[in-house]
């Protein structure tokens, strides 16, 4: 039972929050230290269950090693986000229930890496949704109560059109095996219009996980109003569980003529828009919203290259895109922590170089990172992403994408400049916890080693989808 | 092992310092010299070790780094990237020696420094395009912080300019580079696996050439992208101008030789007109502007630009000598550019002002440091006996072999290059003294080495410019495919 390890451990350490939750409540900082460990022991348990390989539930389950790379992505940012949750004030009103959601997230999102079969998908799709929209609105104000109800509302509308359009491929393939569905594909697709019709309405649910234009606009709000180390986890493990599903079904399904061209379009509105508006924001955290947007432009073009190449470079983006993000994130949350003001303003950044050497450090590399700066690993996801889609033939996209992320460099920049140049407002050094400052060197070092030194993983994400493939 | 060990200096450095702590000031000074000064002594060895009789890549290492996507950890030296990874260690000596004032975050300076550095020692050694990419931005990053926090005159727009302008050229190579990948019968990123097994046809060529001739052009300072380059070099600190000027902008142009002309010289021929051109506007239009500047880091960063379109101008010839001329012109501007600043910065320490009007009779306080200037002016000018003479010269009659019109008008615009030296020099050491600078202290004994090793380079080029000629005109002949 090696296999089904992961999910039974986030499991139990669900029922474990809810026990707590229904006992009443733990004293001091037990609670934490509880959902700390059992997330250690999950991350354990994905790491221990790394290669197996199986086809559990009358095969609707798939196990391999693209699952289950995934699934430690997916182990290791619940970590870093419980982690990051100590120091939150957030989390510290109803923590059993808040570490709860996070636990059920999870277990949602590592099923939906393993779904091979239409229900599991949308079953897992939809755990990890409700858990993800309650942890946005977990503030108890009005705007993370309009953060959540949002996120609801499209999310909801999102899923509406996903079960339509699974309903539809069920309907004229006469299966809900991914596999079987697999086999039909070719047949479908060139006779039947209204299979790709219900193909680009479950791709458009699926890119709402992204945050991928046009379903990014829920992005914006929801990073700007929901808790910080909630938006830490939607912007990691729930983007790392969107590409698992996306690479799974274009890899399975392959990609229908004609779907090449809308794709490109998408990643093209994509990365324009998300860095376009990134420009003039204000709010950190919404700025880093409109740049996931971008960056999920990066991976769409990643997706199009459809080819063997692309897919492991869109695995190994997605790795480099849970630890830039996450970096940035812990510091965004460390100084709203220290300001006392949970949407942190550009102006919140000044000095922070001064206040503390690391943290500053920390933000220019994530950031780096993300605006695709060698040596980091942002850079090396992008050059081998770009070299992918280059190959076949998408040379527009390409020089497109090159050139959004010099705009994209103007507002890292920025935030790096009121970081490095302005003066502190505040006196005194920013207190950052010895967990914070651990993770904080662990994820600057794993940015670094994993751009200098990325053949190992790069070779891990060839083998992942070479077997993911049937 | 010799390049990388050239390349580990810096990086070591780099870690030890940031392993210092902050306030160990003189440590830090200390390591970084130590770690220069390294770097510099393997250079001078790596002289030792090098045949200049073999046109291919000497002393060449490889490992593996992620084959499955072509890229290869692949270093080699041939004649041009041997004198300017000579140039490249010495500048970085000198400009550590000079950053000794610097009193303002120590630690990061140095770290940010060797880092530059280290970007640029790995352009210039490698010979896989992937590795050429990432070099090339290592350089361009903290270049940004360095104008950023040490700079001065409006240095939050020139850095930010500076930024932009040049990840806008790298974005291009970006593309060109991957272009190249994606071609049938590539798959690789290794410089001479390209060149020897790949067919670029000629409309391939023609694009490709002219998007990574731009590229490039944008760190070369070439017309009209070079306006990043004077705001860049007034608002950055002493040495990070000197290295910027010195050797970043170098990283330009030999990237337009080593990719762009080795790869594709059908293409180099279709565009050598235009770059000729836009050359020649360098040269002139840089000239103009400097003989209007009255702030003396302005008139160096137009003399710049004004002395790229000469290196520019001898890789159009496409001609041995023209190339051989533009190479060793590098080398020359990159030893004359960083005393130039060297002895601004000085200046301006003392000063606290680089205006020509408001400086005056500086000779008389300062004799040293006038000296030093008057002897980089004089080599800016193109005086017989200093490097530049030679390059220029080798330069302007290849140009007037190929493009008459054009090698004829640049002659004539050294003569606006020795008006505004020759006014910049009597206006800031000669005339009546400034009452404000009377206290104005001459170079310290420390503060003299590293002025006095660029100036017995800028001398020994000029009198023994066939020792690098000689290491250069077997490569670039090997280059050129004559």
């Amino acid at each position: 039972m090696t296999a089904f390890l992961p999910e039974t451990l986030a499991a139990a350490a669900l029922v474990l929050m809810l026990s707590i939750a229904v006992a009443g409540r733990l004293t001091g900082r037990f609670t934490w230290l509880t959902a700390a460990l059992a997330s250690a022991v999950v991350l354990e348990g994905a790491v221990a269950a790394w290669s197996s390989e199986a086809a559990l539930f009358s095969a609707t389950y798939r196990i391999d090693a693209f699952s289950q790379g995934f699934k430690l992505v997916l182990a290791l940012a619940l970590l870093i986000t419980v982690l990051a949750s100590r120091a939150s004030s957030v989390a510290a009103e109803r923590e059993p229930e808040y570490y709860f959601f996070l636990f059920s997230a999870t277990l949602g999102m590592m099923m939906l890496t393993s779904a091979a079969d239409l229900l599991t998908l949308y079953v897992a799709l939809e755990l990890s949704s409700y858990s993800l929209y309650v942890l946005s609105a977990f503030k108890l104000d009005r705007r993370s109560a309009e953060a959540g109800v949002k996120y609801l509302l499209f999310g909801a509308a999102a899923s509406g059109l996903l079960l339509w359009g699974l309903s539809l491929i069920a309907g004229l393939s006469g299966t809900t095996h991914l596999a079987e569905i697999a086999q039909k594909a070719p047949a479908l697709a060139a006779g039947e219009p209204i299979y790709l019709a219900a193909l680009f309405l479950s791709l458009l649910a699926l890119l709402f996980k992204l945050s991928a234009f046009p379903a990014h606009f829920w992005a914006p709000d929801v990073y700007e109003s929901a808790p910080t180390p909630a938006v830490l986890f939607i912007a990691t493990a729930s983007k790392a569980a969107a590409v698992a599903i996306l690479v799974r079904v274009f890899l399975w399904l392959g990609m229908p003529a004609g779907a090449g061209w809308a794709l490109g379009f998408l990643a093209f509105v994509s990365m324009s828009l998300g860095n376009a508006v990134a420009l003039v924001q204000t709010d950190v955290k919404r700025l880093l919203a409109y740049s996931s947007i971008a960056q999920a432009g990066y991976i769409l073009v990643g997706l199009l290259a459809g080819s063997f190449e692309g897919y492991s470079s869109v695995i190994f983006y997605a790795a480099a895109y849970v630890l830039m993000n996450a970096a940035a994130f812990l510091v965004t949350g460390v100084v709203a922590e220290a300001a006392r003001h949970d949407n942190p303003q550009l102006s919140h950044f000044d000095g922070l170089a001064e206040r503390s050497p690391l943290l500053a450090l920390v933000l220019l590399i994530s950031l780096l990172s993300l605006a695709g700066i060698p040596p980091l690993a942002g850079f090396t996801g992008k050059w081998i992403l770009f070299s992918a889609a280059m190959d076949k033939g998408h040379w527009f996209l390409v020089l497109w994408g090159v050139l959004n992320s010099v705009v994209s460099l103007f507002y890292y920049l920025t935030l790096v400049k009121h970081a490095y140049l302005e003066k502190p407002k505040e006196p005194g050094r920013l207190t950052v916890g010895p967990i914070a400052k651990g993770m904080a060197w662990a994820l600057m070092l794993a940015i670094v080693l994993l751009g200098i030194f990325p053949d190992g993983v790069i070779g891990l994400c060839r083998e992942a989808v070479e077997l993911a493939a049937f | 092992m010799i390049l990388t060990s050239i390349l580990l200096c810096p990086i070591v450095g780099l870690l030890a310092i940031l392993a210092t702590p902050a306030r160990r000031e003189n440590t830090v000074r200390f390591i970084a010299l130590a770690a220069s000064g390294a770097s510099m002594a393997l250079s001078l060895y790596l002289l030792t070790l090098f045949d200049p009789t073999d046109p291919s890549f000497q002393l060449v290492e490889h490992v593996s780094w992620v084959p499955a996507y072509g890229i290869h950890y692949t270093n080699g030296v041939d004649g041009l990237n041997l004198t300017l990874i000579l140039l490249t260690s010495i500048v970085i000596f000198c400009g550590i020696l000079v950053s000794w004032t610097v009193t303002y975050r120590v630690k990061d300076f140095f770290a940010n420094m060797l880092f530059l550095v280290t970007g640029v020692f790995g352009v210039f050694m490698t010979t896989n395009l992937f590795f050429f990419f990432l070099f090339y931005e290592i350089a361009v990053i903290p270049m940004y912080l360095l104008i950023v926090i040490w700079g001065s005159t409006n240095k939050q727009y020139a850095a930010m300019k500076l930024t932009l302008y040049l990840l806008l050229g790298s974005a291009l190579m970006f593309a060109g580079f991957l272009y190249m990948y994606s071609l049938p019968g590539a798959h690789t990123f290794d410089l001479v696996w390209l060149k020897q097994h790949v067919t670029f046809s000629s409309a391939v060529q023609n694009v490709l050439f002219l998007g990574l001739f731009l590229g490039f052009g944008v760190l070369a300072a070439c017309f009209p992208f070079h306006v990043w380059s004077p705001d860049g070099h007034v608002a950055a600190p002493t040495a990070a101008s000197m290295l910027h000027a010195g050797v970043l902008m170098k990283l330009g142009a030999y990237g337009i030789l080593r990719v762009a002309v080795y790869l594709l010289p059908d293409g180099a021929r279709t565009w050598a007109p235009l770059i000729a051109t836009l050359a020649l506007c360098n040269i002139v239009y840089g000239a103009m502007v400097a003989t209007q500047q009255r702030d003396l880091k302005y008139i160096i960063g137009f003399s710049s630009v004004s002395h790229m379109g000469i290196v520019l101008l001898g890789i159009a010839t496409l001609t041995p000598a023209g190339v051989n001329g533009a190479v060793f012109q590098m080398f020359a501007h990159g030893i004359m550019t960083a005393l130039f600043f060297a002895c601004v910065g000085w200046i301006y320490d003392g000063c606290h002002t680089r205006m020509l009007d408001e400086l005056g009779g500086l000779s008389r306080t300062a004799p040293m440091i006038a000296a030093f200037f008057i002897i980089a002016g004089l080599c800016g000018l193109g005086l017989p006996g200093m490097g530049s003479f030679v390059a220029e010269f080798l330069v302007t009659l290849a140009a007037v072999k190929t493009y008459p019109l054009i090698g004829v008008a640049s002659i004539l615009a050294l003569l606006i290059t020795a008006y505004y030296v020759l006014t910049a020099v009597q206006k800031a050491f000669y005339g009546p003294p400034n009452p404000h600078h009377a206290d104005f202290k001459d170079i310290t004994p420390l503060q003299f080495v590293p002025r006095a090793i660029l100036v017995g380079w800028l001398v020994f080029t000029g009198i023994f410019p066939q020792v690098f000629l000689n290491w250069i005109s077997v490569s670039v002949k090997a280059l050129l495919g004559a």
